[in-house]
């Protein structure tokens, strides 16, 4: 069979819809994550030690299994205690949890980042904790998270093609599908692998161009 | 003699863990006086500076900084701090802020001056340093002795009734050294009560009205420049001295 | 949570868990070292005097960073019985192929980084020896390199770990893919998935603690 990348393009608009709940899926679990993340970062640094020890378990735990076993355990193994999540509540509800671990880490190490030179000049100024964080702290840390926090976001969007294992239908699961049906394995995994960087290249490329425009220090 | 000191502190003890870095130590600074702390590294001197306005919790001892008690539970250490301004030797303006803006947030924040007046404040203080030209640039654009001028008017900015500076100038390219200094020396003309951590024994001995000389967490001498420079009467200050000068 | 965990049948399914674990960690291995041969030589095309060179480099790493390793591993087990129509292939062998070139991306943009992070200074001064390009690379640029690279070359490898499960779907018979048929014989996802996945974490979390040690020795 020779090359003809002609026969596959009517595929593409099926393969764009399903890129459309590749990106879906991705953006809703790296914000309701994030926030997450948010919550996990200040249990590690609470005053109560269970409530860290929680924190810490909950990061190394789903840092160090893979997504595709939490995936399973949440689609096949929860309806066995009588939750039944569909394909993409089960998608998202892995990669929230997730993205949640990773970003707990990028922020406890973005706030670390900012010099404690910093937080004691404003303290010397007879600035509260609040006021100390909110002004001086927030920005730079926001800084010095974003080329991390975009690295994380692209990775989430790449793994979300785990969800096709699932049977989520998003851009994987359409490829390999389109490939069964057509059998023109290069040209569609060709059409499917740039449809995935150009995505990701997009998303690296606005977070520079944001970089650009929010922080001219 | 009957204004109380600006600054007093008593038989202050500190330790970091196993080490003892401040072994009692009395100062006294009165209203318009510039003390100079000197002393090989180690010796605990920015350390007492940073007890004065509580960066540093002591083990022992009183300290009473503009008719606040630093050693009551219930002193509210950012009430004392808006009456003491600080300035380190690493700066430390806010980089994500224009040098205008560095000026403005601590008196509208703390002080809940108005937006209009600290802008006023901050502008007059910039011309004071020299540096009104400088008022919308970031403070990353500016060379070091720039942005420790930005820090002291910031400082300055709060209306501060004694000025602590810590080592002001040890992080400074030498050509940049003598515009801060500059500075420092207007401000004690003008009357400004004032505490230094410095090695630059020439402002010392030129500004300073008493020097304390500091070592291994010890007054060992202290008096006007001109008796400690030239008249030592210590071995540890003349070793000091003959190695430093 | 605690009766379907209890069923699980650890003498009888232990055995076959086990095996594909140790499937896991010898892809892992084998990829991982595959892997950083790539990296280096891409890591350091990267940064070669000569400008293709640089593109290609630069189109391997940047590319595969930008797609699934699931689209690699798909993409190969459809395409090489294409090619080859007539060479037996294991899926073993597919799943170390695609894991290896998923990895050397990586492990190049790790070393580009290391090599940058490298002082100028340092370059400066072995030209000023009169170095040629090689010998700059070999005696100066590397040891550094390398030893930038450890701390994020081990995060990398933990990430390996996980994104191997993958080949579970391209029927490579690895520790996922020993837990999806023992699930098809009990009947009991649950328990045999957290089995999985304490397996898992037997693998990666001494990697964790590693890297972990050696960036505090580093510090």
């Amino acid at each position: 069979m020779t090359i003809d990348f002609g026969a596959v393009l009517p595929y593409l608009p099926v393969m764009l819809k399903a890129l459309g709940i590749s990106i879906e899926v991705t953006v809703l679990s790296f914000f309701i994550g994030s926030v997450l993340g948010i919550f996990v970062y200040l249990g590690r640094r609470s005053g109560l030690a269970p409530l860290r020890w929680l924190a810490h378990g909950f990061i190394e735990v789903f840092r160090n299994t893979p997504l595709l076993v939490q995936l399973y355990l949440i689609y096949f193994g929860l309806p066995e205690v009588g939750i039944n999540l569909n394909p993409f509540w089960s998608t998202l509800a892995g990669m929230t949890l997730n993205n949640a671990a990773y970003t707990a880490e990028i922020f406890r190490a973005g706030i670390e980042s900012v010099p404690n030179g910093l937080v004691e000049a404003a303290g010397a100024l007879g600035m509260r904790f609040s006021q100390t964080f909110r002004f001086i702290v927030l920005k730079p840390a926001i800084r010095n998270v974003l080329p991390a926090l975009t690295n994380q976001f692209i990775v989430l969007f790449l793994f979300s093609s785990v969800g096709s294992v699932i049977s989520l239908n998003e851009l994987t699961s359409a490829l390999a599908d389109l490939n069964q049906r057509t059998l023109r394995t290069l040209e569609i995994f060709t059409i499917g692998g740039i449809l995935y960087y150009l995505t990701s290249a997009v998303i690296a490329g606005s977070s520079r161009l944001a970089e650009r425009y929010l922080f001219r220090w | 003699m009957s204004t109380p000191a600006m600054i007093l502190a008593q038989d202050i003890h500190k330790r970091f863990g196993d080490l003892e870095v401040l072994k009692g130590i009395d100062a006294e600074v009165d209203e318009r006086e510039v003390v100079c702390l000197i002393g090989p590294s180690g010796s605990g001197k920015s350390t007492l500076l940073r007890c004065m306005n509580a960066l540093e919790k002591f083990q022992k001892g009183h300290i009473t900084i503009c008719g606040h008690d630093l050693t009551g539970s219930k002193t509210n250490v950012n009430e004392v701090r808006r009456d003491v301004g600080m300035v380190f030797q690493s700066f430390n303006v806010f980089p994500h802020m224009l040098v205008l803006d560095n000026l403005m947030l601590a008196p509208m924040k703390v002080l809940k001056v108005s937006k209009a007046e600290a802008r006023e404040r901050a502008m007059a203080l910039l011309e004071k340093v020299g540096l009104v030209d400088k008022a919308k640039v970031y403070p990353t654009k500016l060379s070091g002795g720039q942005q420790q001028r930005v820090a002291i008017a910031r400082a300055l900015a709060m209306q501060p009734k004694v000025m602590l500076f810590d080592e002001p100038t040890s992080a400074l390219d030498p050509e940049t050294v003598g515009e801060v200094l500059e500075v420092m020396k207007a401000l004690a003309e003008e009357g400004m009560t004032m505490m230094v951590v410095t090695h630059e024994m020439g402002f010392a001995r030129e500004v300073a009205d008493r020097v304390l000389f500091m070592d291994n967490g010890v007054v060992v001498e202290q008096g006007p420049p001109r008796e400690i420079f030239d008249n030592p009467q210590h071995d540890r200050t003349r070793a000091f001295l003959s190695k430093i000068l | 949570m605690v009766t379907p965990l209890l069923s699980f049948d650890f003498g009888q399914f232990m055995p076959p868990l086990l095996r594909g674990a140790g499937v896991t960690v010898g892809l892992v291995l084998a990829s991982g070292i595959a892997g950083t041969i790539i990296g280096v030589v891409f890591g350091i095309g990267r940064s070669a005097p000569l400008a293709p060179v640089r593109w290609l480099a630069s189109i391997y790493t940047n590319f595969i960073r930008g797609i699934p390793i699931l689209i690699i591993l798909l993409f190969l087990y459809y395409e090489i019985p294409l090619l080859f129509p007539y060479a037996t292939f294991s899926q073993t062998i597919t799943a170390m192929i695609g894991l290896s070139v998923y990895a050397g991306a990586y492990m190049a943009e790790i070393f580009r980084g290391s090599i940058q992070a490298i002082p100028r200074g340092q370059l400066e001064a072995g030209e000023a020896l009169g170095l040629n390009y090689l010998q700059k690379m070999r005696y100066v640029v590397l040891p550094q390199a390398l030893k930038i690279a450890v701390p994020p070359g081990i995060g990398f490898l933990i990430a390996l770990v996980k994104a191997s499960s993958l080949v579970s779907v391209i029927a490579a018979t690895d520790l996922t893919r020993a837990g999806r048929i023992i699930t098809s014989q009990n009947h009991a996802p649950l328990a045999t998935f957290l089995v999985v996945a304490a397996l898992y974490f037997v693998i990666s979390y001494p990697l964790s603690l590693l890297g972990r040690w050696y960036e505090r020795r580093l510090a």
